[in-house]
């Protein structure tokens, strides 16, 4: 169900079960009311939803939440409640490389994209989870970013 | 701060940066304008790396939202129909929006085409996912788009770039079986609402396919079309 995986991206990153609830009724209301001419030719329509949700946590987050506040630790506290996990992202076969290829970096790297996409942290929040300067972080990122791309292929 | 032109390195770090979201602040509204006012630059690399990290997505927990979601979204919708209060609302979602979102936001092209008909009745409370379609073909065709409320049975539409003439666009939902049935005649150009008839309801579901034909006014709503769709789209539940 689509709401579910949203609900769980907001809860992810906003780590608040109420302020989650918010975003969500506000990433629908803005599909609904001023409704969302995705470009199908570039994503499917789930995957331009999560992005809605993503974005819309994440602003919530910088403007909500205290620096070192940590997600994963709310996120876990659902997890009772929470469904099995499923694939509701049609994937084509060059999205498909992007697990490969994260798994293909050096560990920090690879940890750190994940983290800054799936929990929505900013370079000063990475670099305090994984305990490095954050000029280190940066290098990592930036690198890593640049790895996937030559990895995945596609220019 | 950064030279323009940008170094294609420099231009890659940042974009990379503005589509995984690490920036913040000030750092990221001084990416924003270097990148604007480079010339190589163009919303589509961002776009370029949405599409690459899209299957991150399948990593995030499915979590069922409370019951009460539904019931918060009509409330809301509701106060957004009084003018004023959508007026504002609007600009503080356009505010926020380009706040957080700046260029990732435009190149998602969340083009907001689609308000409510506005209706004086209060809207039910949705009771299961609703319906949406974007109905497109050829590149100055109509672009129809179609939302429909399991809970209330009814269909919003809105239709543009209707070519004007003697015949008038119908609409038709096309099951996994391939027939097409007609859900009627609806307007041109504009916003409009439909009643989808009980026994039509069950195909309104996700993977179905919707499509306009333009057909004579007379013996509408039609047992077939008499000509292929000039818009076509698949339906997702949202």
């Amino acid at each position: 169900m689509t709401s579910a995986k949203l609900f769980g991206i907001c809860l992810r990153i906003s780590a608040d079960r109420d302020a989650a609830e918010d975003i969500l009724q506000e990433v629908y209301i803005k599909v609904w009311n001023r409704a969302g001419r995705f470009d199908s030719g570039r994503a499917s329509p789930i995957t331009w939803l999560c992005a809605i949700a993503r974005n819309a946590a994440i602003d919530w987050r910088r403007a909500s939440l205290r620096p070192g506040t940590v997600p994963e630790e709310a996120a876990s506290t659902v997890a009772d409640s929470a469904l099995p996990a499923d694939r509701v992202i049609e994937r084509d076969q060059m999205c498909a490389r992007l697990l490969d290829c994260i798994d293909q970096l050096q560990r920090g790297h690879g940890d750190a994209i994940r983290a800054a996409f799936l929990d929505g942290l900013t370079y000063a929040e990475l670099a305090d989870r994984m305990a490095v300067p954050l000029g280190t972080m940066k290098s990592w990122i930036r690198r890593g970013m640049q790895r996937l791309k030559e990895c995945i292929g596609d220019g | 701060m950064a030279e323009v032109p940008l170094s294609a390195e420099e231009r890659d770090g940042l974009v990379a940066e503005l589509a995984l979201g690490v920036l913040d602040g000030e750092e990221r509204a001084a990416a924003l304008r270097a990148l604007m006012a480079d010339p190589a630059f163009t919303p589509g690399l961002i776009e370029d790396w949405q599409r690459r990290l899209a299957p991150l997505y399948d990593e995030y927990t499915l979590v069922a939202p409370a019951d009460t979601l539904w019931a918060g979204i009509a409330a809301r919708i509701d106060d957004a129909d009084a003018p004023r209060e959508g007026a504002l609302r609007q600009l503080r979602i356009w505010r926020a929006g380009a706040m957080i979102a700046g260029v990732a936001a435009a190149s998602l092209a969340l083009v907001l085409l689609f308000r409510p008909v506005p209706s004086s009745a209060p809207l039910p409370e949705p009771a299961a996912p609703v319906a949406i379609a974007q109905m497109t073909g050829a590149a100055d065709g109509p672009v129809v788009l179609a939302r429909f409320d399991p809970a209330s049975g009814r269909l919003s539409l809105r239709a543009s770039a209707v070519k004007p003439g003697a015949l008038a666009p119908e609409l038709w939902v096309i099951p996994p079986d391939g027939k097409p049935r007609s859900l009627g005649l609806i307007a041109a150009n504009t916003d409009s609402q439909l009643p989808v008839e009980a026994r039509l309801r069950a195909f309104m579901t996700e993977g179905a396919t919707l499509a306009v034909t333009m057909e004579p006014v007379d013996g509408a709503p039609h047992a077939a079309p008499s000509s292929a769709p000039v818009a076509s789209g698949k339906i997702s539940l949202i």
